[in-house]
């Protein structure tokens, strides 16, 4: 009989907890995160322009990452945490 | 010295036989099978490197996730490393957990990057890394298992597992291991290693996201501007045109001899290509990589194929026959994702 040590990280568990979702985006403020990536901008404009004329939203702002690998940056999350009352980040490409 | 414990979970399995197929069973290896880490093994792996199990390589803070010496050293023994590699697979760690190569990106993206890592100083000699013939393989030991060790960390610590977090869309073969030294003794250059700041005496891991190797012929002449013209026009639609990666070019013996032999220093080889690489934005419209109607002026407005020439790294590698060398366009941007050199500490 042989021993082997397991290779993985043993499951952690992270408390992650999550903002409740708005019940209606009636006059709220949309945060727009676009990761730089060719067009994402565009898409994530009518996706914004959807949620005011369909929605209500107030309006929409944009925000751009320092490239599509990294998380948002602190300065612009803490900007978003300021002005808005939800965000939509995605993915163009 | 007194070591802390290995606090891994433990499996058992009757023997070498069947832990193979148990560590095949649980997802943990990349296809071939691998040697068992059983404790004895792993141990020996973690005095060779001095170092606690506990002790910490790297924070990858994309994954939220600490690569232990003890995982580490786990993953190099089911990667068929000898003891003594295991520093050079530790400072490859410590480089992909830097920042400026930024974890995620390249150890996600469907453009499938992979670890290349070139081997600097004595250490590369001391254990064989091999320079010269077959240089990206088969046939070296110390080139095989010590990129399966960075890899094998990847998948089983930080979950870049083919189809969930590792999401390559093609991949390619280096990404089983992908390692080369520097031929330094017989180099007529300063190794890579020098030449971003370590001692000759040092020993180092330069680790960069990369796509595969690609091959250029030039049997015809015998002057560094006639082979860099050839490797210039190959490089010049290369990899991620648009997104200025940082590139390898990997110069082997006829080339290298020529090359040097012509007075050229590997500054010069990067200004040349820096200057010989470059598209202009009309022909990038018309193959429908750069966004766009073309504009009279877009004949001449010329964009680098990389953001400076510093962004060229030049090795001096690969066998001592054949008029072939071969670039390595870098993943993504250099905006992206950086290569890291990294002292191997013994």
């Amino acid at each position: 009989m042989i021993e082997v040590l397991d290779p993985t990280v043993e499951v952690q568990t992270h408390p992650v907890t999550f903002v409740p979702r708005p019940d209606s985006l009636a006059g709220k403020r949309i945060g727009l995160v676009e990761n730089t990536k060719f067009n994402s901008d565009r898409l994530l404009q009518k996706i914004g322009d959807i949620l005011v004329a369909e929605y209500g939203a107030a309006g929409t702002r944009m925000w751009r990452k320092r490239n599509s690998s990294v998380p948002a940056h602190e300065e612009i999350v803490q900007e978003i945490r300021a002005t808005c009352d939800a965000t939509v980040a995605g993915i163009g490409d | 010295m007194g070591q802390a414990a290995l606090t891994s979970r433990r499996l058992r399995a009757s023997d070498d036989a069947e832990a193979i197929e148990l560590c095949f069973a649980r997802g943990w290896t990349d296809g071939l099978p691998v040697v068992p880490p059983t404790p004895e093994r792993v141990e020996r792996m973690l005095e060779a490197a001095r170092l606690d199990p506990n002790h910490e390589i790297t924070y990858i803070a994309h994954r939220a996730v600490s690569v232990t010496a003890e995982k580490a050293a786990i993953n190099a023994v089911m990667a068929g490393c000898r003891p003594e590699y295991m520093p050079v697979v530790v400072a490859a760690i410590e480089g992909i957990g830097d920042p400026r190569w930024s974890y995620h990106g390249p150890g996600t993206s469907t453009a499938g990057a992979a670890v290349l890592l070139i081997v600097n100083g004595p250490v590369a000699r001391e254990l064989d890394v091999n320079a010269g013939d077959n240089l990206f393989g088969p046939g070296w030991r110390a080139n095989l298992t010590i990129g399966r060790a960075v890899r094998l960390v990847m998948r089983n610590v930080c979950g870049s597992r083919p189809g969930t977090l590792d999401r390559g869309t093609l991949g390619h073969p280096g990404k089983l291991s992908y390692v080369i030294a520097e031929n330094e003794a017989e180099s007529p250059w300063p190794p890579l290693h020098v030449e971003r700041g370590f001692r000759p005496e040092q020993s180092a891991v330069t680790v960069m996201a990369a796509e595969g190797p690609n091959q250029f012929y030039n049997q015809l002449s015998n002057t560094a501007e006639g082979i860099l013209t050839t490797l210039a026009d190959n490089m010049r639609i290369s990899g991620n045109v648009m997104g200025q990666p940082q590139y390898a070019v990997v110069l082997a013996g006829e080339h290298m001899r020529t090359i040097a032999g012509d007075g050229w220093t590997k500054a010069m080889i990067r200004e040349f290509l820096f200057a010989h690489t470059q598209n202009s934005h009309a022909h990038l419209k018309r193959t429908h990589r750069m966004a766009g109607p073309v504009e009279p002026e877009d004949e001449a407005r010329l964009r680098p194929l990389v953001d400076s020439p510093g962004d060229i790294l030049v090795v001096a590698a690969g066998g001592r026959a054949g008029a072939f060398s071969c670039f390595i366009p870098g993943w993504g941007g250099k905006r992206s994702s950086q290569a890291v050199t990294k002292e191997v500490k013994r």
